[in-house]
């Protein structure tokens, strides 16, 4: 789809459905969930507690992104759950007024009301059994909206921390549903390896496009790896081997495991685009700083295959967040080692170049940018112990403007100097999606 | 859901045991694993001697099962994200081949590499500084480390065990009292002392008079051993039983090699990126990531006395193939690395000891020596692996 179609596509959906509403979100999200296509009012920072620091512990973040607000740009509010569990990711339930986010230390799952009060949400129920629940699942990460339940991938497990893991399923209201182990060699569930690929059972990301059925995994590192010092596992060899290779396809509505891709290199984030024509996704590699595509080809069979390298990949910059346009045009992709955020044109999604590059500062994790394209906020913590240390460990979140040939700075708020603590996951809120 | 799981790790713990030797295959009874782990730990299996158990601890079926259940319960850490077997895990030969250094609570770091619980029985200097002599002390350590388990006393635990109706139950039946301090010790020490692996190719050979236990290049490998490499002058074996090891502390100039590289790293690395693909990373970006690295002075850093400096318990060498990496800060992958290392005549600093010199070992000589390693390894460990996961772990 071309940017022509996509914009006939939106007036359409906004004639439909009225002016905050329309087919998709901000984009990134779950496809099942209402969207903001407006002007986003608040953005949620899932921020992780620093010991020495304000109340050390974990906290969701508001801030107001109201355009006539006096507090625009400002933190609003601040909720601390209790503790460090290493904060992550969180997503919203598919009816979006729950935003749930996961601590991949401790494995507690915090469900936070954003409706009632979108300016101020509240601890809603806090779900401490994710690990006997799920029968040995360890690090909840991904939370992934179905109608009715939270599909949420683990990144480890119980019995001795690596990487083996399951997606793990809960109803909205937080009761436990299911458990699905990712295949392996020994285990393939059904599912076929293809070329060389070798099913090591690892998970990070899901997503899904739901008019194929498809669902796709990613696949990252056990919680030794994720919670200790980067650079004492850069120089470990041992701990360097237990990284994921693979993006596993799943039967979305079945819950089986098809085929296991060879994605060599710790694939992480996974972006399906919101075209009605455009069936593939893309992918990065964390340790190898590829592109890869993940498409259906002509016979109807998915497929996987490296597509662009991200700045040198000898230099390991370590992409990180993406963050795909809603046109399906162009894709954000951040690098933690350089600071950077680099545009690629993914009009021709096999065959994408950079386009645009810019420094956002020593260390940046992920972006979030808003349904138009136009305003693209960062945040800079990757993992408590992944993060820079001394003088390059900066925490922020910080929004730009983006007018199609710059990013321009907007506003910027320093996590350390409020006494916050580690920026990452940024999700977006406002009261319009509540007034019917 | 843990059933589809488990098998899945014995598999691949046998196929990496496999390289060595055959693992027979074992599933532990539920109801009566622990009489069998109370007759393994009441005997001496071929190439052991008999466990001596303290006199005032004597081994009992209900003893056995509460250590069992307390090595495994990631509840006793601050965060119920910890028990004793993240860091000796029972797939991976009780120590952990994920790691060079242990990792504690809050991904905190450890400078040295988790030992392998197999045969700690028979020890009486634990840890790699040796400053604990019993298994009945040893636990009060990782309990409170705020790098290892993180409790905010050894108290807090007491109290919290106490106040779980199961546990007031099992040490009801271990010991007709509620849970103390002392008695979690003698749990986890019986526990630990059912924990034996021997009968090794070597032991069946060696021992046992199999002279069709072990191959021609294993019984090479055990003349380099004892004869021109002069390894068991340190890694002994005696008369009836062998446990590789002098319980004493030496200098083999490893440690000091490695607190050279730490303070003089070089201006790149090899960072393996996805297997096959290696790149040079810049150690200056490598730092900008990295805390500071503590130096490790191994015994001194318990007596104080100069001369200790750089020493390091002798480890057994029993099991070898289930428990890399290897060194007290698993800075070594394979055995082939270690093997070099004393070829090479350790660090040939001056200071390190004198038996320690280059040995001017062939290739093949080398290969036999790491054959002999490889067979002592011993076939029994899917029967303690089972044991250990009769019950799944408890987290809530
Ligand atoms: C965070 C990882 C970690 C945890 C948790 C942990 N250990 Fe260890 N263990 C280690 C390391 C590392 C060493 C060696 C430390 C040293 O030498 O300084 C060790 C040493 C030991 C030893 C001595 C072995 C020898 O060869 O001397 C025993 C016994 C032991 N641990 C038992 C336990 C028990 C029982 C628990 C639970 C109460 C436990 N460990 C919890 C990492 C851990
Ligand atoms: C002077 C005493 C001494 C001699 C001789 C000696 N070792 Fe060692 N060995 C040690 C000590 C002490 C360590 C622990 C060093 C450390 O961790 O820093 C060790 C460690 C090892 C390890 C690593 C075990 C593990 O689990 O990490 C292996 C393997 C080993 N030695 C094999 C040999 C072989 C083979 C020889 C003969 C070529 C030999 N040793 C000679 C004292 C000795």
């Amino acid at each position: 789809m071309n940017r022509r179609e996509f914009g006939a596509l939106v007036v359409a959906a906004a004639a439909a459905a009225g002016p905050f509403r329309a087919f998709a979100d901000e984009t990134c999200q779950s496809p099942y969930m209402p969207k903001i296509t407006g002007q986003e009012e608040f953005v949620y920072v899932w921020t992780l507690g620093v010991e020495g620091m304000g109340d050390e512990q974990d906290k969701l973040v508001t801030i107001d992104l109201r355009p006539d607000s006096p507090m625009r740009g400002q933190v609003i509010n601040s909720l601390s759950v209790g503790g460090r569990n290493e904060a992550h990711h969180g997503g919203f339930s598919a009816d979006r007024r729950y935003f749930w986010t996961g601590g991949l230390d401790t494995n507690r799952i915090f469900i936070f009301d954003v409706h009632t009060d979108p300016s101020k949400p509240s601890l809603h129920k806090t779900i401490e059994s994710f690990v006997k629940d799920s029968g040995g699942v360890v690090g909840p990460h991904t939370f992934f909206a179905l109608p009715g339940s939270m599909m949420i991938t683990g990144l480890s497990n119980d019995d001795d921390h690596g990487g083996r893991t399951a997606l793990v399923e809960y109803n909205d209201a937080g009761d436990y549903v299911a458990t699905y182990w990712m295949p392996t060699t020994s285990d393939m569930q059904g599912a076929v390896a293809v070329g060389d690929a070798v099913a090591d059972g690892y998970g990070y990301d899901i997503r899904a496009l739901i008019r194929k059925n498809i669902m796709l995994t990613s696949s990252f590192t056990g919680w030794s790896n994720y919670m200790m010092d980067f650079g004492q596992m850069l120089q470990d060899t041992d701990a360097m081997k237990r990284f994921g290779n693979t993006i596993v396809q799943w039967d979305l509505h079945t819950r089986q495991p098809r085929k296991v891709f060879n994605v060599p290199g710790a694939p992480l984030e996974i972006r399906f685009p919101w075209g009605p024509n455009a069936n593939y996704a893309f992918s990065t590699t964390a340790l190898t700083s590829k592109l890869w595509l993940i498409y259906e080809d002509d016979s109807g069979e998915w497929q996987a295959k490296d597509v662009a390298d991200i700045g040198n990949p000898a230099d390991i910059p370590l992409p990180v967040d993406i963050s795909i346009a809603a046109d399906d045009q162009t894709l954000w992709v951040n690098s933690f080692m350089d600071g950077k955020t680099r545009l690629f044109d993914i009009s021709d999604p096999h065959n994408p170049s950079q386009i645009y590059e810019k420094t956002i500062d020593r260390q940046v994790n992920m972006v979030s940018q808003s349904w138009d394209g136009k305003r693209v906020y960062f945040s800079s913590s990757l993992l408590a112990n992944w993060d820079k240390k001394g003088d390059d460990d900066v925490q922020y979140l910080r929004a730009y403007t983006w007018d199609g040939k710059e990013l321009i700075e907007d506003f910027d708020i320093d996590f350390y100097k409020l006494g916050l603590g580690r920026a990452h996951i940024m999700r977006f809120g406002s009261s319009e999606l509540y007034t019917s | 859901m843990r059933q589809l799981f488990l098998p899945y790790i014995i598999a691949s713990f046998l196929n990496w045991a496999v390289s060595a030797h055959a693992q027979s295959q074992c599933i532990a009874d539920a109801q009566d694993w622990s009489e069998t782990a109370l007759k393994r730990s009441l005997s001496a299996p071929l190439g052991l001697p008999p466990v001596l158990h303290p006199y005032d601890n004597s081994p009992s079926v209900a003893k056995i099962e509460l250590g069992r259940k307390l090595f495994f319960d990631r509840r006793l850490s601050i965060n119920r994200t910890m028990s004793c077997a993240m860091c000796h895990v029972p797939e991976q030969g009780f120590t952990n081949w994920e790691l060079s250094t242990a990792i504690g609570v809050e991904g905190r770091s450890l400078k040295r590499n988790s030992p392998s619980i197999l045969n700690v029985g028979h020890l009486n200097v634990l840890f790699h500084d040796g400053r604990d002599h019993a298994l009945e002390t040893q636990f009060i350590g990782p309990l409170t480390a705020r790098n290892e388990m993180a409790n905010p006393s050894a108290g807090y635990v007491v109290t919290l065990l106490n106040k779980l109706p199961e546990y007031a139950l099992m040490f009801e039946d271990a010991f007709e009292a509620q849970a103390s301090l002392d008695r979690i010790g003698m749990a986890l020490g019986a526990y630990q002392r059912s924990v034996l692996a021997g009968n090794s190719p070597f032991d069946q050979w060696h021992f046992g008079g199999d002279e069709a236990a072990v191959s021609a290049d294993v019984k090479r490998g055990f003349q380099i051993f004892t004869g021109k490499g002069n390894c068991s002058a340190c890694h002994l074996i005696g008369d009836d039983h062998a446990l590789f090891t002098d319980e004493r502390f030496h200098d083999t100039g490893y440690a000091q090699l490695r607190d050279i590289e730490r303070q003089n790293p070089p201006t790149s690395i090899p960072v393996q990126v996805a297997p096959g693909v290696v790149h040079e990373m810049a150690f200056s970006k490598i730092h900008s990531v990295s805390a500071k690295r503590e130096a490790d002075l191994g015994r001194y850093e318990v007596t104080e006395d100069p001369a200790d400096r750089w020493r390091f318990r002798t480890p057994s060498l029993r099991n070898l193939t289930v428990t890399p990496p290897y060194m007290h800060d698993g800075h070594f992958s394979t055995l082939s690395e270690v093997i070099e290392f004393y070829n090479q005549g350790g660090s040939q600093i001056s200071s390190q000891d004198p038996r320690i010199r280059p040995l001017g070992l062939t290739g093949v000589e080398m290969r036999d020596l790491e054959a002999f390693l490889q067979s002592l390894t011993s076939p029994d460990l899917g029967c303690l692996i089972s044991e250990a996961r009769v019950s799944p772990p408890d987290n809530h």
